[in-house]
This record gives C-alpha cells, sequence and structure tokens, in this order.
C-alpha cells in the first residue's frame, strides 16, 4: 500500500512510502533495546518533551529544534511501537496463565486486528501509533475492570475496592484521551510529518 | 502487652485487646486449655491477615508496575505527537485545539 502520487494542499506531491502492518513493522530496529539504546532513547524523548513545552509556552525558536529532533531521529517512531509492544505483553501475560501460550497468540491476534481496524485505511506512522495508544489503553481497561470483578468474588477490603476503582477511572481517562487524540489528528486532516527510519512520511492534506 | 496476664491467684489468663469508639477494651477470654486455644487461634488469625497484606502489597505493586509502562508509553507518544504537530505549523489555542499557525 502507497500513498504516491496524492497532492498535498500545497501542491507537493506525497513521497511513496510502503506500508507495514499497525503495530508489528518489520524493521531491524524493532529488536528489543540494549542498555545504551534506551538511555539515547529516553534522553531524545526527554529532550523533546522540554522543547515541546517551551514551543506551547510560546517560544518560537524551540520549533525549529523540534523539527531539528524529529529530521535526526527517525526512528523513534519504531522505538516507540517497540515499547507498544513490550507493554501490550506484559499485560497479556497479566491476563492470561504462564502455560496458557494458545490464549497469549489467540490475545495478540485479536489486538493486531483491532490495531488495523482503529488505524483505519492507509494510516499514517503517527495515527499508527496513536492507534496503538488506543488499543493499549482499551486493554488496560479490559484488564483492571477484570481484576476488580473476580476481586469481588473472592472479597476485597474497602480500601482494595477504592484502589480498584481509581485504577479503573484512570485507565478510562486514558482511553479516552487516546481516542480524542486519533480523531483530532484525523480531523486536522494529514497536514502533519514525521519521519520514519529512512523515509520521510509526508502527508500533506 | 502481652495477652497473658498473670492473675492474683497465680494463673495465667489469655486477653484480648481491641478498640472500641477510640478506646482499648480488654477482652478476657481464659486460662490453661482454652486460653492456649485461643492464643492459638489468634496467631494463624494474624499471620493470615499479615499473608493477605504481604500479598496485596505485592498484587499492588505489580499493577503499579503495569501501569507504570503503559503510562511511560502514553506520555511518549503524547510527547511526539505534540512535537509532529508543532513541527507541521500548529499551535495549541488556549490548551485546547490545535490550529495551523497563520503565516506571518
Amino acid at each position: 500500500m502507497t500513498n504516491e502520487g496524492q497532492a498535498g494542499e500545497g501542491g507537493a506531491a506525497l513521497q511513496p512510502y510502503k506500508d507495514v502492518a499497525v503495530g508489528r513493522p518489520k524493521d531491524p530496529d524493532l529488536s528489543p533495546m540494549s542498555q545504551d539504546e534506551r538511555e539515547a532513547y529516553r534522553e531524545t524523548v526527554g529532550k523533546l518533551r522540554e522543547l515541546v513545552k517551551k514551543a506551547e509556552k510560546g517560544t518560537k525558536k524551540a520549533v525549529p529544534e523540534i523539527r531539528e529532533i524529529l529530521r535526526e531521529h527517525p526512528h523513534l517512531c519504531w522505538r516507540l511501537s517497540n515499547l507498544s509492544g513490550l507493554t501490550e505483553g506484559a499485560l497479556i501475560d497479566r491476563m492470561s496463565r504462564d502455560e496458557d501460550l494458545a490464549s497469549k497468540e489467540l490475545m495478540k491476534r485479536q489486538l493486531a486486528c483491532m490495531r488495523e481496524e482503529v488505524a483505519g485505511d492507509d494510516p499514517s506512522p503517527l495515527e499508527r501509533l496513536l492507534a496503538e495508544r488506543v488499543v493499549a489503553t482499551w486493554l488496560q481497561v479490559q484488564l483492571f475492570e477484570g481484576i476488580y470483578a473476580s476481586s469481588m468474588s473472592k472479597g476485597m477490603t474497602l480500601d482494595q475496592a477504592d484502589y480498584h476503582q481509581r485504577r479503573i477511572d484512570r485507565a478510562h481517562n486514558r482511553h479516552l484521551s487516546a481516542v480524542r487524540a486519533l480523531a483530532q489528528i484525523r480531523k486536522l486532516g494529514p497536514a502533519v510529518q514525521i519521519n520514519i527510519a529512512e523515509k520521510q512520511i509526508n502527508n500533506a492534506g | 502487652m502481652s495477652p497473658w496476664e498473670r492473675r492474683e491467684r497465680g494463673g495465667l489468663y489469655y486477653t484480648r485487646s481491641r478498640k472500641v469508639d477510640g478506646r482499648v477494651v480488654r477482652e478476657y477470654v481464659g486460662g490453661g486449655v482454652l486460653g492456649e486455644l485461643a492464643a492459638r487461634m489468634d496467631a494463624e488469625e494474624r499471620r493470615r491477615r499479615d499473608e493477605a497484606a504481604a500479598a496485596w502489597r505485592e498484587e499492588r505493586d505489580h499493577l503499579e508496575g503495569l501501569a507504570g509502562l503503559l503510562d511511560g508509553f502514553c506520555e511518549d507518544v503524547e510527547t511526539m505527537t505534540r512535537a509532529a504537530l508543532l513541527a507541521a505549523g500548529f499551535r495549541r489555542h488556549k490548551r485546547g485545539e490545535w490550529r495551523k499557525r497563520r503565516r506571518d
């Protein structure tokens, strides 16, 4: 699937790119990160976070620096995808018994289908990432609601019930916020650029 | 304070202390075999409660760890999204919707 030939608002033709399965891009960099890679990733994201804060407060010179980081670190998106996979794996492990490999596999496949459905046709890398977040937060809601339901049948203290309720509320908020962000990006149209690996994805709308 | 109280006649008497309306109330259970049995039952109950509390702490730490993992991922995606929007020339209007920045 490519976006070749589509022209943006400014008339700029989109650069071709090969689409990859949602959440499971076949990229060598998706291998688990080494300690050094993790530190470098954290440092880059931390710097990006600071710059985003500054830019949102009106510091104009932060924006070119953000562009520079996004251009210089095209693997950030894959790294995030990697994190999503790790998070999902941890949630699935908690939801199924250790030896129940069939259930784990089934869940992984169901989530992959869900990711594709949420991401929609021909998603931009950012949409794909946001779709991954929607699915991961949905899974978290399921996990905490499931734990709460099973704890209710086993019996729990008021403090424990309160803890579970607060966890469920937070998970719901996270999920709604993830859905809102995806809807927002779609509403704004594909005018957002993001660098992926060696390929510049430019979805000018 | 030991739950075993020495009586005037020399025998040991097992007691339980509990709080009622903020005051400590001592309940006299009995001496001899009855006291011994009550002491064992209480010890067993305490052990069961300690185990349950430890299990709950472990469970809560595990859940917090899972939630923390997802929170970290969500925050990074949020950062990436905002960065991409800012880089594409959008600005956030009053901490709400994103609007395309007008070219000066």
